[in-house]
């Protein structure tokens, strides 16, 4: 970081321009925003570590990964540096300003409207070309830019050098070299934003040739009739830029002649919703309409000169100036080793012979490591929350001189099936969240998303949906969210729609349980692992076809005509960071699924016993659902029980298989067996349990049938939540709900019609 | 039960006749709206094909209108006569002529359907045959002003995704580029600058021939039975008659279109050089290959394809990025000429 710029500075101390006494100043203030902070906003291309830089000025921790698009709304935060306070802004990462992207337009719309103080371009140093692309763009519209030439790290790996004076010289603006992942160059970056923002550092970025040069001559004339119109607007050149290019949304700016008002108006949750205007442009005077409208008639008249070709021509200019200023500061002392390595690992892992065994290999191995290695801990969690805590509970309770009731309700329904959830849920996810963020941040699950698109675009889909098919098997509310990175609305929402087809580790408890009672069963005894293993793997398998089916006949019916983009990046790869990996995936993920879990599962394990203690005319609520419920039930071949145990396991699928023992033992009247009525237990005795189910009538076709309800059913309560809040639509929620619990009542049916054909003939 | 209550017999007698009579009307008006609309249509395409004829010089007559709409020569007489009283048209010695509000009005729908058009390319999934079927319904019913917004909301657009010029509200229309593909001799080579779209099977023909604009043909054969050439690494043979659809400009002697091929048809590991994107690329999709550097003049070099067969990623400004086939066909390329194919 020795090659640090230093802009113009106020400060002469020596010890003023040492890192250590500049960090000292830079407080973090997570997202404690003070009412008079001025605005800092982050833009950038995706993956380039934007997200990160976030992170480290801010101290918050938003999620980040190897991905491109990670960032999707916007997020803020806040830091303090000489007693200043900064509002922070992570604007959604974007390749341009062009597109009208919706990430686009709010990254656009806020540097525009939301008038922050200092731009933040932070760019990948070892892309430089491709990123100075945005940032040329970003000082079109303001001057007030700091660049952040992140992932230096990754540069030099690469081998290359980058002359941070030099490019600073030829933008006209500070540009500070970064590794925001080892926190270096963060002291400059914060140092380089004050003086921005206190106008010590005056920001001339009037030299860049950005404009094509047949079309200056218009560009001119234009500009010029705009200033007529709206005097004392600054950024006239890019107004007119974006007339010429034919933008929809400048021309009402220019009869309103509110630049500052405008997108607010419009959207004030993208904008950011700030009242006051800010300081970069001028409040505009008022407009002159004749002039306006010259300038509009100006603008149509060339643009029927220049065509519909603008556009191309600008961004054609646009990197050919990001080329020319990549080619004066970069240099490659050091032939691309990384590269090279990077493109050898490249040809193994997607080639034909290699590309999908390696796939299998790595993920038979996290699936195995994952189910394996939770039994221990689940074991620890269940003795101590259920055998020691749960007892204690119940005796405090009585001391307490409780009424049966309350203490049913709360402990033996609330306390329990929290207990259960959290003890059959958290490990698994703990150790499988921390392994796949590993393999995101290695950058290899792009080249997954890669292998497997051709697949994927033969269902409608996207390449990445394999990606959050893939979480999904962590849990599908975790893999509704991990849709983001799909930047194609249609491929997004069938991505959404078909997540619940992964098996979520709250369902393969049940998987295993039931292959081993039934399907084990009839094997001989060396092979019953074998026989089992295969049945649940079979299932996932099913899982992943049916994902594909339902993508594709969505894609041809309903989904018709919508317009789908692809974009694939594979990213370089990167080596992860272990204890960041383990400590965000923990956080993020786990303990935020686990929470809305907890959420749902306090007022099911009430329910529950309440339904088995509750009784009217003589018997239990619930023995009046089962009978209710065992025509439709039998008839699929699965039974009352059953459907009962789903419908109030909504909340988690972790509980169905204890509230499908107690309404069984209920509704057999076994005595000996459990915890009371509507109490959650366990059998570890598999004799003990298949006998169980057996005088609850159970047959094998009880067992397969459940085995496929279990894959193809309503997604829980936590996953629906998640859809909502993901598409906020209440259409697409119900379709995710009910079209998966149809298809799960016509194909049980149709195992069970042909069970029957089948066993009758 | 009714022979014990009168009233409501004679009631429900009148309430019945009422809903017949009531929906006789009903239906009566809806034919003749159904018939006044499918006159309008009929009025309006002859328009168009008034307004096309007018711009490339070519002397619109009875039967040419009769074969655009499909109508027998004394409807077309009948159509003709009821158009020029309303103004629209005029005869004199002997040839049809627009009035300024015939050809006003048959501009604005021409503008309409490219419009439409150019909004199904770029906005929507709808696949390229349904484009024009869409649009030939849905010209007649867009107002001047709805037309003025979807060109706003369309970035102000200059040619429909078939390559035709869409004409500037109160504009006119200029004469069509380029010529038919049969006026060019064996040996030359020239680029697609228009696939006529009318008829509809003479376009989903030329759509599955797999020629599209932005193409570049070379002539092998042209006689009067047959068409043969070469397009983007294929060889097509067409009747004349249907290869009098595709318009094409000419090359230069000079300016060799052998070496440009798309970016879906370069080797693995070979490198090019982007020369630009295809004009059937619209929307944000052409926009995206811009912005990801997809430029004239950048090079790119086919990396890997994936074990599935797509995509294939390229290496373009020191990035990977990974392109579906129909994507990379979009982009064209020019091939170093050592690596460049062999000529067919």
């Amino acid at each position: 970081m020795n090659q640090a710029p230093s802009p113009a500075n106020g400060l002469g101390a020596t010890c003023a321009t040492c890192p250590a006494y500049r960090t000292a100043r830079l407080k973090k203030l997570g997202i404690k925003a003070g009412a008079s902070s001025r605005v800092v906003a982050l833009a950038g291309n995706p993956n380039t570590g934007k997200t990160t830089v976030f992170n480290a000025l801010t101290g918050l921790h938003q999620h980040t990964g190897n991905w491109p698009g990670k960032t999707v709304a916007r997020t803020e935060g806040a830091f303090e540096y000489e007693e200043r306070q900064y509002k922070l802004i992570d604007l959604p990462g974007t390749y341009s300003l062009l597109a009208g992207s919706p990430d686009e337009e709010i990254a656009r719309d806020f540097i525009l409207f939301g008038r922050p103080d200092v731009t933040v371009v932070v760019v990948d140093a070892s892309r430089l070309e491709r990123n100075l692309n945005l940032a040329l763009q970003v000082l079109e519209i303001t001057g007030r830019v700091v660049v952040c030439l992140n992932l230096m790290d990754e540069a030099r790996r690469h081998g290359l050098d980058v002359d941070t004076r030099c490019l600073a010289r030829d933008l006209g603006v500070p540009v500070v070299a970064t590794s925001a992942r080892y926190g270096r160059g963060l002291a400059e970056l914060v140092q380089a934003i004050d003086e921005v923002a206190q106008g010590r550092f005056v920001c001339q970025p009037g030299r860049l040739r950005t404009a094509p040069p047949e079309l200056h001559a218009a560009l001119a004339t234009l500009a010029a009739k705009v200033s007529l119109a709206l005097p004392g607007v600054p950024n006239t050149r890019w107004i007119a830029m974006r007339l010429l290019g034919g933008d929809e949304r400048i021309a009402p700016v220019l009869t309103t002649g509110e630049l500052g008002r405008a997108g607010q108006g419009a959207d004030p949750e993208e904008t950011g919703g700030k009242k006051a205007p800010r300081t970069p442009l001028p409040a505009p005077g008022h407009p002159d309409p004749g002039a306006v409208e010259e300038a509009l008639r100006t603008a149509d008249a060339l643009r029927r000169d220049t065509g519909s070709t603008f556009n191309e021509r600008l961004v054609e200019c646009i990197y050919a100036e990001a080329a020319r200023l990549a080619g004066r500061a970069v240099t490659r002392p050091d032939a691309r080793h990384q590269a090279d390595f990077d493109r050898a690992i490249d040809r193994i892992v997607t080639s034909r012979r290699w590309g999908f065994p390696i796939m299998a290999l790595l993920f038979t191995a996290m699936f195995w490591i994952t189910i394996t290695g939770a039994n221990i801990p689940s074991r620890w969690l269940s003795a101590l929350l259920i055998d020691t805590v749960y007892p204690a509970l119940r005796e405090f309770g009585a001391s307490l001189g409780w009424p049966a009731w309350l203490r049913g309700v709360t402990i033996d329904g609330m306390y329990l099936a929290t207990a259960w959830v959290v003890s059959v849920m958290l490990p698994p996810m703990a150790i499988f969240f921390p392994l796949f963020t590993l393999l995101e941040d290695l950058g290899y699950l792009p080249r997954v998303a890669f292998n497997l698109d051709g697949l994927f675009k033969q269902a409608g889909a996207h390449g990445k949906q394999a990606m959050s098919l893939m979480m999904g098997f962590g849990c599908n509310a975790a893999g509704v969210v991990a849709t983001r990175i799909i930047d194609s609305p249609r491929e997004r929402l069938l991505a959404i729609i078909t997540n619940n087809f992964s098996l979520c580790n709250g369902r393969w408890p049940t998987q295993i349980l039931i292959a081993s009672l039934f399907l084990g069963g009839l094997a001989p005894a060396h092979l019953a692992g074998l026989i089992s293993a295969g049945a649940v793997m079979a299932v996932a398998l099913l899982g992943v076809v049916l994902a594909l089916l339902v993508s594709w006949s969505l894609s041809r019916t309903v989904l018709r005509g919508e317009r789908s983009l692809f974009s694939l990046e594979l990213p370089p790869y990167r080596p992860p960071r272990l204890w960041q990996t383990l400590y965000r995936s923990v956080i993020d993920r786990t303990l935020i699924v686990l929470w809305r879990a907890v959420v749902f599962a306090l007022p099911a394990g009430a329910v529950i016993w309440l339904s088995a203690n509750l009784a009217v005319g003589g018997t239990s609520v619930a023995e009046h659902l089962i009978r209710l419920l065992d025509g439709p039930g039998l008839l699929i071949g699965l039974n009352g029980v059953i459907l009962l145990a789903y419908l109030v396991a909504i909340p988690a699928n972790e509980i169905v298989i204890p509230t499908i023992l107690i309404f069984t033992v209920l509704t057999t009247q076994t005595t000996g067996v459990g915890r009371g009525a509507g109490v959650l237990f366990e059998l570890h005795s598999p004799a003990e349990l298949l006998a169980l189910l057996h005088r609850g009538g159970w047959t094998l076709l009880t067992a397969v049938n459940l085995m496929l309800f279990s894959l193809v059913h309503n997604p829980c309560s936590t996953t629906i939540y998640t859809i909502y809040r993901e598409t906020r639509s209440a259409k697409w929620t119900s379709v995710a709900v009910f079209l998966p619990l149809a298809l799960g009542f016509v194909i049980t049916l149709a195992v069970a019609c042909l069970w029957r054909l089948l066993a009758g003939g | 039960m009714l022979s014990n209550s009168p009233l409501l017999f004679w009631f429900i007698v009148v309430f019945l006749a009422g809903t017949l009579l009531w929906a006789r009307r009903r239906r009566s008006r809806r034919r003749e709206v159904a018939r006044e609309l499918a006159e309008r249509v009929r009025r309006e395409d002859a328009l168009k094909h008034l307004c096309k004829c007018e711009a490339n010089g070519i002397p619109a007559t009875l039967a040419s209108v009769a074969g655009i709409l499909h109508l027998p020569a004394d409807g077309t007489a009948e159509l003709l006569g009821d158009m020029e009283q309303r103004g629209l048209v005029s005869f004199s010695s002997g040839e049809l002529h627009l009035t300024p509000t015939g050809r006003a009005s048959g501009l604005h729908i021409i503008r309409a359907h490219r419009l439409w058009e150019s909004y199904l390319a770029g906005e929507t999934g709808v696949e390229k045959n349904a484009w024009h079927a869409q649009a030939e319904e849905r010209e007649h019913s867009i107002s001047p002003a709805e037309a003025d917004r979807l060109s706003a909301r369309l970035g102000h657009p200059v040619r429909d995704p078939h390559g035709d010029e869409i004409p500037r509200a109160g504009g006119a229309l200029s004469a069509d580029p380029g010529r038919p593909l049969t006026t060019l001799a064996p040996g030359t080579a020239g680029r697609i600058v228009h696939l006529e779209d009318e008829p509809e099977i003479v376009h989903a023909q030329l759509v599955a021939e797999g020629l599209r604009l932005g193409a570049v043909v070379e002539v092998v054969e042209n006689s009067d039975r047959r068409m043969r050439f070469w397009a983007e690494g294929d060889e097509h043979v067409l009747a004349p008659l249907l290869a009098h659809n595709v318009d094409v400009l000419p090359f230069a002697p000079d300016e060799a279109g052998r070496t440009e091929t798309t970016l879906s048809d370069l080797k693995p590991g070979a490198q090019a050089t982007v020369l630009g994107l295809m004009p059937d690329c619209r929307g944000q999709e052409r926009q995206r290959l811009l912005d990801l550097g997809f430029v004239p003049g950048t090079k790119v070099a086919s990396e890997m394809t994936s074990p599935t067969g797509e995509p294939t990623a390229y290496r373009v400004r020191d990035s990977l990025i990974a392109l579906r086939r129909e994507q990379a066909r979009h982009v064209r390329v020019r091939v170093p000429a050592a690596d460049a194919a062999p000529p067919p």
